[in-house]
């Protein structure tokens, strides 16, 4: 028999005790990663620099305070303005580059997984295409547009448009049969059968290719702008590596982590609330 | 006007004229029916009836036009069935409403792609006196999932019956009910063709054979497939109206089970 506080502290279903023991494990995490974390950093000790490889939490605390000091910043320098206008640029970047992609990839999703041909022809091209890393793709557009921030934005195009078109033709294709019946028993033109058929029941589809984009290019951003030095997050990674500002760089780790687990967590929700109850 | 005069003047409804369906498969060709004939009159109620696999739900596809014979000709009122058709109303076996579509959204979407000449509020209309006639109003802006099954099979016979259609095809629309509830279909059914003065033609696919009887003027009963053939077609010689309770102790009534049970039961009562 287990004891009633064993019950009320780890049984307990009401969203208060989750809340507290979902805390509890996260403080422990950090607890893990910090213990970690102190323990390497005393041990990179390096004589000849005198110096330690990896800065302590404190020093990294320290920084922090500076890096979040003015947030909203601006000055004449872009390269100069406050870390949320840097953050900023990269969330802006990779969620325009996201919304054409979405814009061109979910029609060709839904041709390809309403029509064989269509999917005949341009899947394996799909296929071929979509495991190239799309930094190739920054390199050649840095050759034909010769402008850093578009060559980025079309590299996110470019990263997202995979993911997306896979998953909104798989939703597509997979539209049951008694669905299509209805659609033709009673006479729905194109435009009913894509809006009040099609689109519904792949939009879960199409969400899952869309979370998917987006935590690629959020990854992708970050490689895309240590390599073409444009402003933005991964940007100030590399800055401070070139500056040998350690406790930066791993501030920019903690960065890079937050607004993915943010936006993956927005794309969560949406998913969860365009999530329809079968039959 | 009499009874008498309506039936002489009756026309046909639907002609099935020897009708053979073929499937291609992996494995080769598969005929599913044969040679079938047959003729149902304006506001007859005909129900095709026999075991598993035998066709019957490939007939009724061949009516409904969904799909295509590979030889002979299907005809709906006149007119040569290509494809489906607003004259012919669909009921699914599975229901198929729409998840993601309220009770009401799920029989106006259909009122509005067929009947697309008449106004918005005409339109909501329509709707809302079908959903009245199947008693679902209160829940018109629930969602499919959140229904009992027999309420979803109401939904579906609400959204065959708002786009009025000269025919009805019903697909063994009460297979997946409870006795209780299927017998309250049953009723509201014939209620809804009375409503409309027993114009409607209504084909049904079945393998209950007290439904059949019950609500049938005419039962075809299939040969087992593939290429299922028509093995005899039953006249139900039962007056209307029918009482559910009634009905069972009518000697017509008892005839015709016993007669339907041999013919569906043929074998098993030889080996037995």
């Amino acid at each position: 028999m287990k004891s009633q506080a064993y019950h009320i502290l780890f049984l307990d279903d009401s969203w208060w005790m989750r809340t507290i023991r979902a805390t509890f494990y996260f403080a422990g995490g950090c607890m893990i990663i910090g213990l970690l974390w102190t323990i390497i950093s005393i041990n990179s000790y390096d004589a000849s620099m005198e110096t330690h490889l990896i800065p302590s939490i404190t020093t990294t605390f320290e920084k922090c305070k500076i890096v979040f000091d003015q947030p909203f910043r601006t000055t004449d320098n872009e390269f100069d303005s406050g870390i949320f206008w840097v953050i900023w640029s990269s969330i802006k970047r990779v969620s325009l580059g996201f919304l054409y992609a979405s814009l061109v990839g979910v029609p060709i999703g839904i041709l390809m997984g309403s029509n064989k041909m269509v999917a005949n022809i341009l899947n394996p091209m799909v296929q071929i295409l979509r495991p190239v890393s799309p930094l190739v793709w920054l390199i050649l557009a840095m050759y034909v547009i010769r402008k850093v921030p578009e060559s980025n934005l079309f590299m996110i195009f470019i990263t997202c448009i995979w993911p997306t078109i896979i998953n909104t033709s798989f939703g597509v294709a997979s539209i049951p049969e008694d669905y299509k019946n209805v659609s033709k028993a009673y006479n729905f033109s194109v435009w009913k059968y894509v809006t009040k058929i099609v689109l519904p029941f792949a939009t879960p589809h199409i969400i899952t290719g869309m979370r998917l984009s987006i935590g690629i290019a959020w990854m992708v951003i970050v490689a895309g702008e240590m390599l073409s030095g444009a402003n933005g997050i991964g940007f100030f990674a590399w800055n401070s590596y070139n500056s040998q500002e350690i406790d930066s760089i791993i501030i920019s780790i903690f960065i890079i982590g937050l607004v993915g687990v943010l936006l993956d967590k927005l794309f969560d929700f949406l998913h969860k609330s365009f999530a329809y109850e079968s039959k | 006007m009499s009874d008498q005069i309506q039936t002489e003047i009756k026309p046909n409804s639907i002609v099935v004229n020897d009708v053979t369906v073929t499937f291609d498969t992996v494995k080769g060709e598969y005929t599913a029916i044969k040679n079938i004939s047959l003729e149902v009159k304006k506001g007859e109620i005909v129900s095709i009836i026999g075991h598993s696999g035998c066709g019957k739900s490939t007939l009724m596809a061949t009516i409904s036009g969904m799909v295509n014979p590979t030889t002979g000709t299907v005809e709906a009122n006149g007119n040569l069935v290509k494809g489906p058709g607003p004259d012919r109303g669909i009921v699914f076996q599975n229901y198929s409403l729409l998840p993601w579509l309220s009770v009401f959204e799920n029989v106006f979407q259909a009122v509005d792609a067929v009947l697309k000449d008449i106004s918005q509020d005409h339109k909501k209309e329509i709707v809302m006196k079908n959903l009245e006639m199947v008693n679902l109003l209160q829940h018109k802006d629930k969602k499919p999932g959140q229904l009992s099954g027999g309420m979803k099979q109401r939904v579906a016979i609400a959204r065959a019956f708002s786009i009025n259609p000269s025919i009805l095809l019903l697909d063994e629309p009460f297979g997946a009910l409870d006795a209780l509830t299927k017998g309250t279909m049953h009723v509201e059914l014939l209620k809804l063709w009375n409503l409309d003065n027993r114009n409607k033609t209504i084909v049904m696919v079945t393998h209950d054979i007290d439904e059949a009887i019950f609500l049938s003027d005419k039962v075809i009963v299939m040969n087992n497939g593939p290429a299922a053939t028509i093995k005899e077609i039953v006249d139900i010689p039962i007056a209307r109206p029918r009482n559910k309770k009634d009905i069972t102790h009518d000697p017509e009534y008892i005839n015709t089970k016993e007669k339907l049970t041999g013919l569906l039961f043929e074998k098993l009562s030889i080996n037995d």
